[in-house]
């Protein structure tokens, strides 16, 4: 009997055995986590994106965290995430109410702002100490109808055209196109003579909301206008979206329909693309990839309209949160004047992927870590000279072809241009109505129906969000 | 002679019903805590104006399920979500019965090809569904790789076009034989067992019987082991039905609901709505459109499986 027992166990040793474990589980933690030291006097959580540049992360934001907490006497704790994470763990993060001090974003965070602090006087003390910020950073981050800025943008990120030069020239345009119909003339004929089509997404992802965006506003239309109205079902609008039809037939195949947001980069990786609308990315990633695809590689700024507007949307734009929940509102605050404050290293270690929502910053003196450009005083220094003068730019490669991106912030623009960013815009811009809007179109809708339904989408969306207070107009 | 607290404690410990009562505990406090209160703090989401920026409950009544049904976009996501489990359970079960009789049979290396029907199962369906994001790329994609070497797909005159990629993803009726494709793979393994498991309990005197009379294999089949495997064959297609209907990560991974919310499920849109788009409320009145579908499914499979059962 005895020794059966010792094999098996009956059912009194299980109970006893499951009550101790419970026992153990729920004393554990305190035995075996160690608590943080307390020598620093103050404390910060900050989450992040895991940035597209890996040694923006690596090389420069976690290091300068850790110099930052020591100088400071403050434990920093940084958690990076990805950037499809980012909307459910803010969500969960407010619900809880606990979690990080500092949450970063890279669309305006809008819908969070009755769950976060009105950061009015940092921005007021951020533009004392730094010049005026950006006005596309200013609407990506201050509700005008609430009058807060709900969250704080230190910088952004520029969405130029990319094109590939040796097809451009065989097609009789050397420097690529500069207007939306160049793109269908000699897109379309680069595609028909060299086989290779050019690549305006049309699927549920960022991108494909970015380039439908701007080609919007190029042919003077917009989702909402200054005031927040809806104002999308217009023949402007219908103009953009049978123009887009033509684009597609004359010069694009249906894998713009399937897009993810890297496919555009993949496919003018892989010499697929004569065009793209993208960021500085997809040209670093052939850097290392296929260089001789990224010596092909050149620029365009936003495509005039057919009435010369031209606008692009940013690609990204940073924007800080800090949640009610906070504890550590003046840490954070602090940390944000100082993140603005090193901005430059942000410009240098992410490749210039990262652009100054502050252009009048000072650069700090002392070693930045990065070769020291003479004469530069301020980051619009910086900016111009790393623009005119690559120093990513890899043997071989032509002198000043990123020269074009210097007064990128000309031409972009946020977006809900020509209004604010609002819950509502970013709700349109989550559930990709304008995608499929010229998506409808090209698939052989007629472009009044899919206008109509768009604006049947949008209006909804509009309406019920201006109930809320969080949005501005009244139609 | 036992004091009192001894007693007592040797009383709970001999008496099964309270034992049963204690031990049962952790699995209902489990599903109280776990799907209970969520799905209670669902429906009060659902009828309020709850946002991911603002949670607190202000109800509203029924406009949140009045407006998702005015939604053209809620409207194909609901077809879809019918469409995508019904078509890719119906495959399941027949696939999975033609593999779990090929499984009965003795052959060598019968334990490698068991193991590999079951590695989908394995994989996290995350990492399973990249995989396939792959298989269905619009430039890269090995399966055009494929059809293009043997003359099917890229040359003038090829039976598929001559286009050098089919653009899975990127057509309508593709880009849902995509995700159906995705989840028939997902699923198959389990159902594959589970029905093995059906055929393995059938008693061979029943069929070895049936032989002697001269039953053909197709009389056996249609006589014999669908009727007695109906129960389980149940319980897979219940299992898979739940499954399907519930998952978000094959659409989202693969097409996000596109190409024009042509694979749009209404996990998909729930996320898109309620945590990106930040309309909690909303999203919590589209994810609960799903309950009495599922309850209802639930209660008819588990009927039918009762009413064939074999004592």
């Amino acid at each position: 009997m005895a020794k059966s027992r010792k094999k098996g166990m009956s059912r009194r040793e299980f109970v006893k055995a499951a009550a101790l474990s419970t026992a153990a589980f729920g004393v554990a933690p305190s035995i075996f986590i160690p608590r943080q030291s307390s020598a620093a006097s103050k404390e910060i959580k900050i989450l992040v994106w895991s940035h597209f540049v890996p040694r923006f992360d690596k090389e420069w934001f976690d290091s300068f965290v850790k110099s930052w907490g020591a100088a400071n006497n403050v434990a920093v704790t940084v958690d990076h995430i990805g950037l499809a994470e980012i909307p459910s763990r803010t969500a969960a993060e407010v619900s809880a109410g606990q979690g990080h001090d500092l949450i970063e974003w890279i669309s305006p965070p809008s819908q969070f702002e009755p769950s976060v602090h009105d950061l009015t006087d940092l921005v007021k003390e951020a533009e004392k100490r730094f010049g005026k910020q950006h006005v596309l950073c200013r609407k990506s981050s201050y509700n005008p109808r609430t009058k807060k800025y709900y969250s704080f943008c230190p910088g952004w990120t520029i969405d130029p055209g990319c094109y590939r030069k040796s097809l451009w020239e065989k097609a009789g345009k050397p420097n690529g196109p500069e207007t939306w119909e160049d793109l269908l003339t000699f897109g379309g004929k680069i595609k028909k003579d060299q086989g290779i089509q050019l690549g305006i997404g049309l699927s549920q992802e960022l991108d494909s909301n970015m380039a439908g965006r701007a080609l919007l506003w190029s042919y003077d239309s917009s989702i909402q206008d200054e005031k927040e109205n809806v104002v999308l079902n217009n023949k402007n609008t219908i103009q953009a979206v049978e123009f887009m039809t033509k684009l597609f037939k004359e010069a694009m195949v249906p894998e713009v329909f399937a897009w993810t947001a890297v496919s555009n980069n993949q496919a003018l990786i892989a010499g697929r693309a004569s065009y793209i609308l993208n960021s500085i990315s997809a040209y670093r990633s052939a850097q290392k990839e296929v260089p001789e695809i990224a010596k092909d590689v050149y620029f365009t700024p936003a495509l005039k309209g057919p009435r010369g507007t031209r606008w692009n949307s940013e690609h990204v734009i940073y924007n800080y949160i800090i949640p009610k929940h906070s504890k550590n509102v003046d840490t954070a605050k602090k940390f944000l004047l100082d993140l603005v404050a090193n901005y430059d290293q942000a410009m240098y270690f992410s490749e210039l992927y990262n652009s100054p929502a502050f252009f009048d910053a000072p650069i700090p003196s002392g070693d930045r870590k990065y070769p020291s450009v003479k004469g530069a005083k301020k980051l619009r220094d910086l900016h111009n000279t790393w623009f005119d003068n690559d120093p990513f730019a890899i043997a071989g490669e032509s002198a000043g072809k990123l020269s074009v991106l210097k007064d990128a912030e000309k031409w972009s623009t946020n977006v809900g241009h020509p209004g604010p960013a609002n819950p509502a815009i970013g709700e349109v811009f989550s559930t990709f109505v304008i995608p499929n809007m010229f998506a409808n179109a090209v698939r052989g809708m007629k472009a009044e129906t899919a206008v109509e339904q768009a604006e049947l989408l949008v209006k909804a969306i509009f309406t019920k969000w201006r109930k809320k207070g969080l949005v501005g107009g009244t139609k | 002679m036992n004091s009192g607290p001894r007693a007592t404690g040797t009383s709970i410990r001999d008496r099964a019903d309270l034992l049963a009562r204690i031990m049962i505990t952790p699995a209902v406090l489990y599903i109280a805590v776990m799907i209970g209160f969520p799905f209670i703090l669902a429906i009060l989401y659902s009828l309020s104006d709850a946002t991911t920026g603002d949670p607190t409950l202000h109800i509203i009544g029924l406009q949140n399920f009045r407006d998702i049904l005015a939604d053209p976009v809620f409207r194909t996501s609901l077809k879809n979500t019918f469409v995508f489990a019904l078509v890719s359970q119906t495959l399941v079960i027949v696939l999975s019965r033609i593999l779990a009789t090929a499984l009965m049979a003795d052959f060598r290396g019968k334990w490698l090809v068991r193991f590999l029907v079951m590695l989908p199962w394995t994989a996290p369906i995350s990492l399973g569904t990249i995989g396939w994001l792959w298989m269905f790329d619009s430039i890269f994609s090995p399966i055009d790789w494929i059809l293009r070497k043997i003359g099917l797909l890229g040359a003038p005159g090829a039976l598929l076009g001559p286009m050098q990629n089919l653009y899975w993803l990127g057509e309508p009726f593709l880009a849902m034989a995509s995700v159906v494709t995705v989840h028939v793979w997902r699923l198959l393994p389990l159902a594959t067992v589970i029905q093995l498991a059906g055929l393995s309990s059938i008693p061979r005197d029943l069929l070895e019987a049936a032989e002697v009379d001269g039953a053909t294999a197709l009389r056996k089949t249609l006589e014999i082991t669908i009727p007695l495997t109906m129960p389980i064959i149940s319980i897979a297609f219940l299992f898979g039905l739940i499954f399907t209907f519930t998952d978000m990560t094959v659409v989202y991974v693969l097409t996000r609901g596109g190409p024009i919310h042509m694979t749009q499920v209404l996990s998909t849109w729930t996320f898109f709505k309620g945590i990106e788009g930040g309309d909690l409320a909303q999203g919590a009145a589209v994810s609960l459109f799903m309950f009495p579908v599922l309850a209802g499914i639930a209660i008819l499979v588990l009927r039918v499986a009762r009413r064939t059962e074999v004592v």
